[in-house]
Parts: C-alpha cells; sequence; structure tokens
C-alpha cells in the first residue's frame, strides 16, 4: 500500500475514533453494548477486513500497516476494536492461513465486509492457553463429521455467524498432528451458545461458551480440507494476533499516558500543579518510557513478521512486553489520579480493569515466556550450543 | 517483641479462646471472614456479630471502663487481634466509629462528648462516617475549603466531602472544616460532629473499582450542628485529626495485616485448585506473597512494642509499615489474579467479585488513601531522614 494511502486511512480512523467513539465510552461500559450507528460506520470504513488481502475484499494491510493502525483503535475502549478483532484476526486468518482457495474466495468477503462475524473456538474449560489438554473431538461419518465438545471464554460468539471450531480428528496423534478446524455456522442444529459472560472489565466486548452436541458438518467445512493440519494453523493465526493484541496495549498506554499528563497538569496540591512534583514526574516518565519501547519493539516485530524472519519469538516478546506495559501504565495512571482513579466514571479507572485481560488471552503471559524461552533454546541448540 | 505469656496472660488469651469457641456458632460462623472496610456483604448478620462481642464486653478492650471499655493493657489487646485473626471471625462493621474516631474522641473529647457518644460506639447503636478528603484536597488535606461559621449556638456548614468513608450507613460524621479563613492552612481547621438526619445534608454514593459504593460524596448546604460539637478546641482540629498513634490504630493494623496471611493461604489454595502451582514462577510468587505478609506480621507486633514504648518513633513506624504493606498487597494482587488464570476475567451478578479479586482491586486503593506511597516516601526522606526538600517552583 502506498503511504499517503495508508495515512489517510489513518487519519481516518483516528478522527472516527477520536471524535465518535471516545465519548461514547462512558455509556458503552455502563450498557455493555457497542450502538448500532458505530458498527455501521466501522462496517463502511472497511474494519472488519483491514488485515484481510485486497483479493478477498479486505483493506489488505500487512502485519506492519497493522499495528499502526491498531495503535489508533487501542486508543478507546477496547471493546471496539472487539467488533470486528475477531473477522481480522484469529478467526479470519484461520481461514487465511489454513483455506483452500475455494474457501478464501468464497468466505474470506462476508467477513471483511462484516456481512459475517466470526469467532475463533480454540480455548476450553480445561485447555486454555496449552492447545495439547484439548477434549473436542470430531469423528467421521460418511462425508461428514460429527463434532463433540465445549469451547470457552470465545469472543463475539454471541453475535457470530460462524465458529472456527478446533477438535481432535486423531485423538492417538499429538496435538501438532490429530487436530483439524472447522468452520460451523452457529446456526447448526446441536451448537448452543452460552449466556455472555460477565467480565471485570471490557464490557460492550462479548463473549460466552459455545456448546457442540453431535453437531455435523460436511467435510468441505474442514478448513484447508486437510486432516490434523489445524495445531499449525492455530499457532499461526495466534502469532499474527498476538502481534495485534501488542498493537492494542500499546494504543491504550498511549492514551493512559495522555490522561495521566492532562491529569498532572490540571490537579493542584496546595498551590502546586502536581504535574511539578518531581515524584508524579518520574510516574509520567516511566509510562512514558515503557510506551515508547513497546511501540518500538511492536514495529520492530511486525516488519520481520511480514518478512517472515520472525514468526514466532517477536510475536510472543511483543505482546508480553506490551500487554505487561500497559498495565504498568495504567496502574500508574491510577496512582497519579489518586482518589479519583479509583471510582467509576473516570477513564483511566475503566481502563485498568480493561487493560487486565491482555496478560491472558492470546496466550497468557506465563506462556508467551515458555514460548520466548524455547525458541531460545532451540536457536542454541541449531548452532551447537547445546 | 517478647510474646512469651505470663500465666495471667495465658490464661486472658484462654478465655478469648473460648469465647470465640462458644459464639462464632451458626450464623456468624457461616460468615467466617467474610466483610472489610470496602466490603459491606452479610451487613446485617456482621452488625449482629458486633452486637455480640458487644454483649460482653469484647470491643475496644483498651477503652476505660466507664465508656464500656474493659480498660485493657497493650498485651491484652495484642493477644485479642491475634485470636480475633486465629478465629477467622467476620470483619466488624462498626470499625469506623470504634477503631478511628473512638480513641480520637478519649484523646480529645470533652467529657460532655464522650460520654454522649462513646457508649453508644462500644454499643454499636450508632455509626459515624469520616469526612475529611474534598474534591480539591486529598493526600493535601491542609487545603480543605468546607467551612463552618459560627450563629448563635451553632456552626453551620456549607461544602463538599468526598471519599466519605462508610457515609452512607452513618449517623453522624465526624468533618475537618475550616473555621478561620484567615489564619495559616493548618491552623483555621476544627473537627466537628456533625447529624446526617438534616436537610442541609446530602449525601450520595459514588462507585468505586469493585462497583461497591462504600464511599461517598456529601454536600453541605447551610447544614448544622451544636457549637459545642468540636472535639478539641477550636481551630486545632488539623493536631487531633493527626492525632496521637492511638493503640486501637495500631491493633487495627496488626488485624489487617494478619488477614492478609489468611489471603494468601486462600491463594495457595486457588493456585491448587487452578494448577498453577505446577509452576514455577507462580510458586516464586506465592512464596513471595507468604514473606511479605510474614514481614508485615512482625512489622505489627514492632509497632505493638513501640506504642509500648519500646521501639522507634510509632508514627515513623506506621508509615514505614504503610509504605511496605500497601505496595506488597498490590504485588499480591496481582498474584492472586495469576493464581485463578482466565477466571479471574469473569465476575457475577451485579459485578459480584470473588476474595481474590476482591484483593486485586481493593489493594490498588492502598497505596492512595491515607497518604499516597509518593507522600508518605516524601514525608520519611525529608522529615525524618532530613534529606533536602523538594525544590518548588515559585
Amino acid at each position: 500500500m502506498q503511504h499517503s494511502e495508508l495515512e489517510e486511512i489513518l487519519d481516518g480512523v483516528r478522527r472516527f475514533v477520536r471524535q465518535e467513539v471516545v465519548p461514547l465510552e462512558g455509556q458503552i461500559d455502563e450498557d455493555d453494548e457497542i450502538p448500532t450507528a458505530i458498527i455501521e460506520q466501522a462496517k463502511a470504513m472497511g474494519l472488519y477486513g483491514f488485515a484481510i488481502p485486497e483479493e478477498y475484499g479486505g483493506l489488505g494491510l500487512s502485519t506492519y500497516e497493522e499495528a499502526q493502525l491498531v495503535f489508533e483503535l487501542g486508543w478507546t475502549t477496547p471493546s471496539f476494536r472487539s467488533l470486528f478483532g475477531t473477522n481480522n484476526g484469529i478467526a479470519g486468518h484461520t481461514l487465511l492461513e489454513g483455506g483452500t482457495e475455494a474457501q478464501k474466495k468464497t468466505y474470506l468477503p462476508k467477513l471483511a465486509s462484516g456481512e459475517w462475524v466470526a469467532s475463533f473456538g480454540l480455548t476450553e474449560p480445561d485447555a486454555g492457553s496449552d492447545p495439547a489438554t484439548m477434549t473436542t473431538k470430531a469423528v467421521r461419518d460418511g462425508d461428514d463429521w460429527i463434532i463433540d465438545g465445549a469451547k470457552r471464554y470465545i469472543t463475539n460468539s454471541p453475535v457470530a455467524d460462524v465458529v472456527m471450531v478446533f477438535a481432535r480428528t486423531s485423538p492417538d496423534k499429538p496435538p501438532a498432528e490429530g487436530v483439524s478446524v472447522f468452520m460451523v455456522p452457529t446456526s447448526s442444529p446441536g451448537l448452543s451458545i452460552g449466556p455472555k459472560d460477565k467480565k471485570m472489565g471490557q464490557a460492550g466486548a462479548w463473549s460466552a461458551d459455545v456448546v457442540l452436541e453431535g453437531v455435523r458438518v460436511p467435510h468441505s467445512a474442514m478448513i484447508g480440507e486437510q486432516e490434523g493440519a489445524g495445531y499449525v494453523t492455530a499457532m499461526r493465526s495466534l502469532a499474527h494476533g498476538r502481534v495485534h493484541i501488542a498493537a492494542l496495549c500499546v494504543g491504550m498506554a498511549q492514551r493512559l499516558v495522555e490522561e495521566t499528563l492532562q491529569f498532572a497538569l490540571e490537579r493542584k496540591a496546595g498551590d502546586t500543579y502536581i504535574a511539578d512534583f518531581q515524584l508524579i514526574q518520574a510516574l509520567m516518565a516511566d509510562s512514558q518510557t515503557d510506551t515508547m519501547a513497546a511501540r518500538a519493539l511492536v514495529l520492530d516485530v511486525a516488519q520481520k513478521f511480514d518478512a517472515g524472519t520472525d514468526t514466532k519469538m517477536g510475536p510472543a516478546a511483543a505482546k508480553y512486553f506490551a500487554s505487561e506495559a500497559v498495565g504498568r501504565v495504567a496502574d500508574r495512571a491510577v496512582q497519579v489520579h489518586g482518589g479519583a482513579g479509583y471510582m467509576r466514571g473516570v477513564a483511566v479507572e475503566r481502563f485498568y480493569r480493561d487493560a487486565r485481560l491482555f496478560r491472558i488471552y492470546e496466550g497468557t503471559s506465563q506462556i508467551q515466556q515458555l514460548v520466548i524461552a524455547r525458541q531460545m533454546i532451540r536457536s542454541a541448540g541449531n548452532t551447537g550450543g547445546r | 517483641m517478647d510474646l512469651t505469656l505470663t500465666p495471667e496472660l495465658t490464661e486472658f488469651r484462654d478465655e478469648v479462646r473460648t469465647w470465640f469457641d462458644e459464639h462464632l456458632v451458626g450464623e456468624f460462623a457461616e460468615i467466617a471472614g467474610q466483610g472489610f472496610s470496602w466490603d459491606d456483604s452479610f451487613w446485617d448478620t456482621r452488625i449482629a456479630w458486633d452486637k455480640e462481642l458487644a454483649a460482653d464486653n469484647w470491643l475496644c478492650i483498651g477503652w476505660p471502663k466507664e465508656y464500656g471499655g474493659r480498660a485493657a493493657s497493650v498485651d491484652e489487646q495484642l493477644i485479642f487481634q491475634l485470636e480475633y485473626a486465629r478465629s477467622n471471625a467476620p470483619y466488624r462493621g462498626s470499625v469506623q466509629g470504634q477503631d478511628l474516631l473512638g480513641p480520637t474522641l478519649l484523646a480529645y473529647g470533652s467529657d460532655e462528648i464522650k460520654q454522649r457518644f462513646l457508649p453508644r460506639i462500644i454499643a454499636v447503636d450508632e455509626f459515624w462516617g469520616q469526612g475529611f478528603s474534598e474534591p480539591g484536597a486529598g493526600s493535601d488535606l491542609a487545603g480543605l475549603r468546607t467551612k463552618a461559621v459560627r450563629e448563635g449556638d451553632e456552626w453551620v456548614i456549607d461544602g463538599q466531602k468526598v471519599w466519605t468513608s462508610a457515609g452512607a450507613r452513618a449517623d453522624w460524621l465526624y468533618v475537618l472544616c475550616r473555621t478561620d479563613p484567615d489564619a495559616p492552612r493548618h491552623r483555621g481547621i476544627s473537627m466537628l460532629l456533625i447529624p446526617v438526619d438534616q436537610p442541609g445534608v446530602d449525601i450520595r454514593p459514588i462507585r468505586n473499582m469493585l462497583g461497591g459504593a462504600e464511599f461517598c460524596e456529601v454536600f453541605f448546604t447551610g447544614a448544622r450542628t451544636a457549637v459545642d460539637m468540636v472535639v478539641g478546641d477550636v481551630n486545632a482540629g488539623w493536631g487531633v485529626a493527626m492525632g496521637a498513634l492511638g493503640t486501637e490504630r495500631g491493633t487495627t493494623l496488626l488485624a489487617e495485616h494478619l488477614r492478609i496471611a489468611g489471603e494468601v493461604r486462600q491463594m495457595i489454595g486457588e493456585a491448587r485448585s487452578t494448577g498453577a502451582s505446577k509452576r514455577a514462577v507462580m510458586r516464586a510468587d506465592l512464596a513471595q506473597a507468604w514473606a511479605d505478609a510474614k514481614v508485615m506480621e512482625w512489622n505489627g507486633l514492632r509497632l505493638m512494642s513501640a506504642i509500648k514504648g519500646l521501639g522507634p518513633d510509632p508514627d515513623v513506624h506506621a508509615s514505614i509499615s504503610k509504605v511496605f504493606a500497601s505496595e506488597s498487597h498490590r504485588r499480591m494482587g496481582e498474584a492472586a489474579m495469576r493464581a485463578e488464570g482466565a477466571r479471574s476475567e469473569l465476575v457475577g451478578e451485579e459485578y459480584g467479585l470473588d476474595r481474590l479479586q476482591q484483593i486485586f482491586m481493593s489493594s490498588r486503593a492502598e497505596t492512595i488513601y491515607g497518604g499516597t506511597s509518593q507522600i508518605q516516601l516524601n514525608v520519611l526522606a525529608e522529615r525524618t531522614l532530613g534529606l533536602p526538600r523538594e525544590p518548588r517552583r515559585d
């Protein structure tokens, strides 16, 4: 994409987010719902498919370009990004990474336009960040597959048209070979969506359990129509999703730094603006530094991801650092705001509750640590270090 | 501090322990460990529990007997707190009056005020809220602007308070007001006792991060109270509010520290049940939390020694203890969330939080209220260590 073209998109999204969405943040938090007008505008702006290639109806942003767009989305409530996060991210990328050409041509345009909402069904009650213990299974029955199992915390499932369901097709094989992924319409008999999860933060972003009881799908619903390819597809989608979430964390951190600065410049203690107190300055400086470091890391990792030179360690490191950094930045924002930062109705209080989830989904911080360390050890082994 | 008990103290401990064994039963045992200053769940049962304690004179045991106390020694009060924590009894609902205002009244109140209020506080008949902070005066409390003007036999109060603890259930408020607008900031303040049930007092709950409304904002519009409802001298309210560090404040701190030890045990149980304890990093977090809780407990015991005159300045000690406890409790809150894993993100009906989620959220306020960590460290550096003052631009 031309630089000027990207700048135009970023400008449009920046204006929309700051002028249209930010004023509604409090309402979205109270109502746990994003107004329909915002959803329709997001569709019209192409936000449901910015990371989907142009040939399939999306904007076709590279990961590097996507990161810059997501910085802008992160400026407001993360529930806004969540509307179309799964279409662009983990669910859309499951099709993109693993689908046959025919599947991509048929379904990706529906995701890119927002006609369909797609969810990513990997996590289970007893298999969160580690799919090795997954129990959902699919059994071949003639030309069809019968799927049984339960998925947990599935983002956008209450409004989804399709769910990318990961299931064991060869229970005897390790997950890397025995898991396949199916695109299952939510209207399928036997598929039910649980009540919406009540979450600590990110109100307006909906998730729920997805239960599959004898759900029958044709073989053509298997992504890639190739058995056992699910695990690799999941890992690729998640790697892309990690860069995406890292960029979102940077966006929120930038907003929090701005909220912190403005408050410190306006709030007086005695005759002194609190921005003039050195310990307040130290908090502000640490947050600014954390944010700059996270932003630089995400952009560097995104470029290497596009180039294919680092598709594992970089995304994990960026997601780990940026999600922990925004947690620290939110923490300091509350501290600088004092009592006000602890009360409902104040933006930093809401972001403090919102930010906690970033350290959990798309792989917890603890999982990212393992991914990073395993890559380090593996690369040492490759050069004869072990 | 020497914890070897004399035969008399051993007898006292056994008496306390027996009392808890016999009385912490039925509906009280069902809510063992429940509630906190910011958590008003099971309120009615907790107040009934407070009255159960009151009936046998087990509240405010250090107070003089004429007000319903036992004139208990510091050692006895310490033993009582340790036994209270050991029993895992519910958190008392009537703490504001008993642990915070009561000692101040004992130290500074007129005989009339003490006789009027202390017996009702100790009998759990009247509830109190604290009106100190204002929208423009938090950690910089001396900047407060709520004013009280004398009119005949009454004070007339106008202004606004915020983060008023326990305001929603209070019958009375103890309020810092500016009574001499021309005096230097710290010298024109008085502590007034103001009845809530009057047209000039409007109390509105504000929701905090946990979703609860333990804090309120209070609007005074021509509110009135009798002219003798001043604690200490008129215009001497600053010294009254800062107060001498009473034994009760020491025992209250110790009680909170002991409670935190209980939270760590719960975190460890949770980490075992979710399987999080299989991870080395989680185990390190838990060991750190346990070590921090131990240090808090020892700090609490040292503070009791200091109050008995056997250690350093109790005010300095309390400040050290506050910074350590609040900062480490906040770290513990993070570890509690990690112990729960993804489930930590889910809340119940009406934003209901489980105990570990409550630690995560409530601990976030602890580095702010009662003087932020930044203020505490500044004061320790400047006043206690004699380090250079922060340069001012003006």
